[in-house]
């Protein structure tokens, strides 16, 4: 496990080397966090309640997005799977007694770590400007249910995210437009826009059969006490053989990927 | 046992081709074709621990893919071979442990940390232990001569400098089999020479099993006994460098200075004698056959006014260059 750690101290040295970049990816969040908070609160100046939410719920929601999707959703500035299987340089980690994909997952908590701890003084500073009214769960077991789903959501984005990019494997030109697309669609599914159930019923039953809404909108919604008791259990659970299913899927295209892999570029 | 034992091994590559221009990057889109390259046709070698073998051979002549295979990168289409006992495409740890790859034109040193960031995570990574890895990397770095570069960010060193933290982070492990590819690329004849000196160091000191890949001839001239040549993915020479030599060197160069200006007549029968390589008045070099060579030496110095003479064999790049340029060979 050593190794791993290793992994994790370096990347976070590296992260600390652009941190332009990742200043710059904060504001993003800030803004995007600052767009959707005025947008609904502009809707609630004309009604008092918008698909079955109140101006409050709403805004909690909003809220808690930026925190769900630091933890969640980010990725290290320098992730680049698609790109190191395009040009070859992921030769680099297979000749060495290293795996790739757990490689990148360490340095992908090591960017989210560093991301937890800015978004906390971001969410301070948010908190005094706007003073929303957040509900917060008095049961310890909700808290631990949360952040139990928002771990499990982790992975499961890591290896959604890791597919998406093994396509280099196959087309190692074009991948990070698809990869990007993909990206964006994961959020949008996932409820990091807005929350899943002012969906039309059938839409929301249906990707209720998907993994996405297990990344953001159930955790929050857990959080937040819309799901709550033994719901909360078979939220986890289900999140759990996601897990399962996306280790599986992801070990198989890796294998898949292996055997056309062509270590290109010299 | 060979150390490295590689027997009909093949590899081909599917490739598409496109057309030309726009039209044919859309027709790519929806149709492609594909045909396969032989990267690699059917090649068999073996090499005994501590040897110190030079592959040679054009470019795409599959060397790099021989190493790749042999490294555990790709699987091979066709064949068989082991290194150290194991099979290279199974990719296990233990085998892993013991070899390193590094090519001349690939960085694994993170760019923007300093080198010894970059040892210390693949001290890790091979579970090297502590009092190991000082000793190594203090040998390496005093031998390399970058002690004081260790602690600067990689982006700021020289081509040079950087090869040789690339060095470092592949031999960090003490691996016992070494596959360089083009390991001293783009560098200067100082730096090259460097490189050249700590690869037979290393061979000799560490008993290490090595292959080496390069352009410069010079590489290969100094440091490797045996060569194999590759081109278009087949050997065609597996030997002692010096019998390359013998082999195909089927002539001698007669290199001459005149002590005046020849006559016409001198002129005229000077071609008679052999071919005539290089002739800028006083200098001349007469390419004749090898047997022949001590006769025509003689003649030249009975009926000429010679200076200096001397008798050399080729040099062994134009023997190469002959070999790939299709004079009929094996």
């Amino acid at each position: 496990m050593h190794k791993y750690f290793t992994v994790f101290i370096v990347s976070l040295q590296n992260e600390f080397i652009y941190r332009f970049n990742f200043i710059l990816w904060r504001v993003r969040n800030i803004l995007r966090f600052l767009m959707t908070y005025f947008l609904w609160s502009g809707i609630f100046i004309a009604n008092t309640s918008v698909f079955g939410y109140s101006q409050n719920q709403m805004l909690t929601y909003v809220f808690m997005v930026l925190i769900v999707q630091t933890m969640v959703l980010s990725a290290p500035s320098s992730d680049n799977i698609g790109g190191e299987i395009g040009n070859g340089d992921l030769s680099n980690y297979l000749v060495k007694p290293v795996s790739y994909l757990k490689y990148w997952f360490t340095r992908d908590v090591a960017s989210k770590t560093l991301n937890f701890i800015f978004a906390v003084f971001e969410i301070i500073l948010l908190w005094f400007l706007f003073r929303p009214v957040i509900i917060f769960p008095t049961n310890f077991a909700v808290i631990l249910g949360f952040l139990v789903s928002l771990l499990l959501a982790t992975v499961i984005y890591y290896l959604l995210s890791a597919c998406a990019r093994f396509v280099s494997f196959w087309a190692p030109e074009n991948t990070w437009g698809l990869a990007f697309l993909v990206l964006v669609m994961i959020e949008i599914l996932a409820g990091g826009i807005f929350p899943l159930n002012i969906l039309p019923a059938s839409i929301y039953q249906l990707l209720q059969l998907t993994p996405f809404p297990y990344l953001v909108f159930f955790p929050i919604s857990i959080f937040s006490g819309k799901i709550i008791g033994l719901e909360i259990i078979k939220v986890l659970l289900q999140s759990a053989v996601y897990v399962a299913i996306m280790v599986w899927f992801t070990k198989f295209l890796w294998k898949k990927g292996m055997m056309v892999y062509q270590s290109s570029g010299k | 046992m060979a150390v490295i034992s590689v027997s009909h091994l093949s590899k081909y590559y599917k490739v598409h081709q496109k057309e030309p221009g726009l039209a044919g990057s859309i027709k790519s889109l929806f149709s492609r074709k594909y045909y396969d390259v032989k990267a690699v046709d059917n090649i068999s070698f073996e090499i005994e621990e501590g040897e110190l073998v030079g592959f040679i051979g054009p470019n795409g002549a599959g060397k790099t893919t021989t190493l790749k295979t042999l490294s555990g990168l790709l699987y091979p289409t066709k064949g068989e071979a082991s290194v150290l006992g194991y099979i290279p495409w199974k990719r296990q740890p233990q085998f892993q442990k013991q070899f390193a790859l590094v090519m001349g034109q690939k960085n694994q040193l993170w760019w923007d940390l300093p080198a010894i960031e970059s040892f210390i995570l693949n001290k890790e990574i091979y579970e090297v232990p502590d009092a190991q890895y000082k000793e190594t990397l203090n040998e390496l770095s005093e031998l390399l001569e970058v002690k004081d570069l260790l602690k600067i960010q990689v982006r700021k060193l020289s081509l040079g400098e950087r090869m040789k933290m690339e060095l470092i982070a592949a031999l960090i492990h003490s691996p016992k089999v070494l596959f360089l590819d083009e390991p001293t690329i783009g560098l200067d004849v100082v730096a090259q020479k460097k490189m050249r000196d700590f690869i037979k160091i290393y061979n000799q000191k560490y008993k290490a099993t090595i292959i080496l890949t390069s352009h410069y001839m010079d590489d290969v001239k100094e440091l490797c006994k045996r060569v194999v040549i590759i081109d278009k993915g087949k050997i065609v020479f597996d030997g002692l460098l010096e019998e390359i030599v013998k082999k195909y060197a089927d002539h001698k160069n007669l290199s001459v200075v005149f002590e005046k200006e020849l006559n016409r007549k001198q002129l005229e029968h000077l071609e008679t004698l052999g071919g005539i390589k290089e002739f800028s008045y006083p200098k001349l070099i007469l390419q004749v056959p090898r047997e022949n060579s001590n006769k025509v030496a003689a003649k030249l110095l009975q009926s000429y006014p010679v200076a200096d003479l001397n008798i050399e064999e080729s040099q062994i790049e134009d023997i190469i260059r002959e070999v790939f340029t299709g004079k009929n060979v094996a």
